[in-house]
């Protein structure tokens, strides 16, 4: 099976000014596929939707070769879902919520669960309300993968968590990634944790995906150009690659552009545009350089 | 060996990965038969893709410098003088390739440039005598 997930048209009306729109994610089975975007463009919506927490007003999601939305028990007993916030009853002690949880997942292993709580240091008889933000973010991974399933889907799951608890959090998804081959979806609006993990990445924007392709590729296809200047330069109509921003410096200009090749050089300087320089960017560039191309107002990240 | 990635660098992380154990290759750093970190331990380590350290282990066996032994891990190839001189070569051409683009962006001449790489290495061999 090349897609662990796959969702197509996808669709859902949450509010009259919001929508998230013909929404097709394809994610490679064993990727870890970072799901990026602006707050509020609608990540957590299409996670929901996903998990069939959420009626979908049109479209197909298939999870590990199922269709979820006619199997959605089948479906979801495969996945490991680590929500944006823990949604275990606080009075619950962790020992209760691990026997609560098991109950749902036939696959439920009872040793590698302990194996786990020892692992992260989880205090058994605390209750829920009394852990740790770090705390809760390990118990919420543990739930996850307790039942070994084959996709993991992480809402924001480091958002919140101190350096120490990232990492550890991180460090326990890798190795459990590394173990048994399986792909993970996670959304995150913290670029930079994904560029070390991520080999795949989507961005969402306004309730539809504008990129999906290889990290790598992403990358390579986003740089800023130096350009001279002498005299006024030409508009940015019929060129071979998409112009994202313009920004005025002293004699030159820095183009953001995507789909760049460096062959394209020389088509500029046919127009006679002198390339300067080309400049590498880091994920999170290529991202906010994306966005702004859409012309978004600048996101917080 | 110590192996470190920089997310961030244009330079994707499997080819940081790749570099910097030729680099101890050439270096004398690791010898053949040294293990290498397995995949889940070095991709714990740094906190990188698991898939994306495989990548990393699979170019350096198709180029040689490793090899792999069914259920024991991956190791450090056998390479002979000439080879390791040439892998030392090769990382310091480019070592050097990008600080004489970098100096010539800065608009010095091949005379200075040649100076002050002359004034620093004399500098490098003095400090390496005094220890």
């Amino acid at each position: 099976m090349p897609h662990a997930l796959l969702t197509r048209g996808l669709a859902r009306r949450m509010a009259p000014d919001f929508a998230v729109r013909d929404l097709s994610l394809t994610v490679p089975t064993g990727a870890v596929y970072g799901l990026l975007g602006p707050n509020g463009a609608g990540k957590t919506t299409t996670l929901r939707l996903i998990l069939d927490l959420l009626r979908p007003d049109a479209g197909e999601v298939e999870i590990l070769g199922v269709n979820a939305r006619r199997y959605p028990a089948e479906a979801r007993r495969r996945i490991g879902y680590v929500p944006e916030r823990l949604g275990i009853p606080g009075w619950m002690t962790v020992a209760r919520a691990l026997r609560h949880h098991a109950v749902f997942f036939p696959s439920w292993s009872r040793p590698y669960a302990e194996e786990l709580l020892l692992r992260m240091e989880l205090p058994a008889d605390r209750r829920v309300r009394h852990l740790s933000k770090g705390q809760a973010g390990k118990l919420a991974l543990l739930l996850a993968l307790a039942h070994r399933p084959s996709l993991l889907i992480l809402d924001e799951p480091t958002d919140g968590l101190d350096p120490v608890a990232r990492r550890d959090f991180t460090e326990l998804l890798l190795e459990y990634v590394a173990d048994t081959g399986a792909t993970a979806l996670i959304s995150s609006h913290l670029v930079h944790e994904l560029e070390r993990v991520a080999d795949w990445i989507g961005v969402i924007d306004r309730g539809s995906l504008v990129v999906e392709t290889p990290l790598e590729a992403f990358r390579r296809s986003i740089k800023r150009l130096r350009v001279g200047t002498g005299t006024p330069l030409p508009g940015a109509d019929g060129l071979p690659f998409d112009v994202l921003a313009r920004v005025q410096r002293p004699r030159e200009e820095l183009w953001s552009v995507r789909g760049w090749e460096p062959a394209m050089g020389a088509v500029l300087a046919e127009r006679g545009v002198e390339v300067r320089g080309v400049v590498d960017l880091d994920l999170e560039d290529c991202y906010v350089e994306l966005l702004r191309g859409r012309g978004d107002p600048e996101e917080g990240r | 060996m110590l192996l470190s990635v920089e997310p961030s660098s244009p330079i994707p992380i499997y080819a940081q990965i790749v570099s910097q154990v030729r680099a101890a290759v050439a270096s004398g750093d690791v010898r053949a038969g040294d293990a290498l970190p397995s995949v889940r331990q070095l991709a714990t380590e740094l906190r990188v893709n698991p898939n994306t350290v495989a990548q990393a282990y699979r170019e350096l066996e198709r180029e040689g410098i490793t090899y792999v032994q069914r259920g024991q891990g991956t190791f450090i190839a056998e390479m002979d003088a000439g080879r390791k001189t040439a892998e030392r070569e090769a990382a310091g051409e480019a070592l050097i390739a990008r600080m004489v683009d970098e100096a010539f962006r800065l608009g010095l001449t091949a005379a200075e440039v040649l100076e002050m790489v002359e004034r620093r290495v004399a500098l490098g061999a003095l400090a390496d005598g005094a220890k």
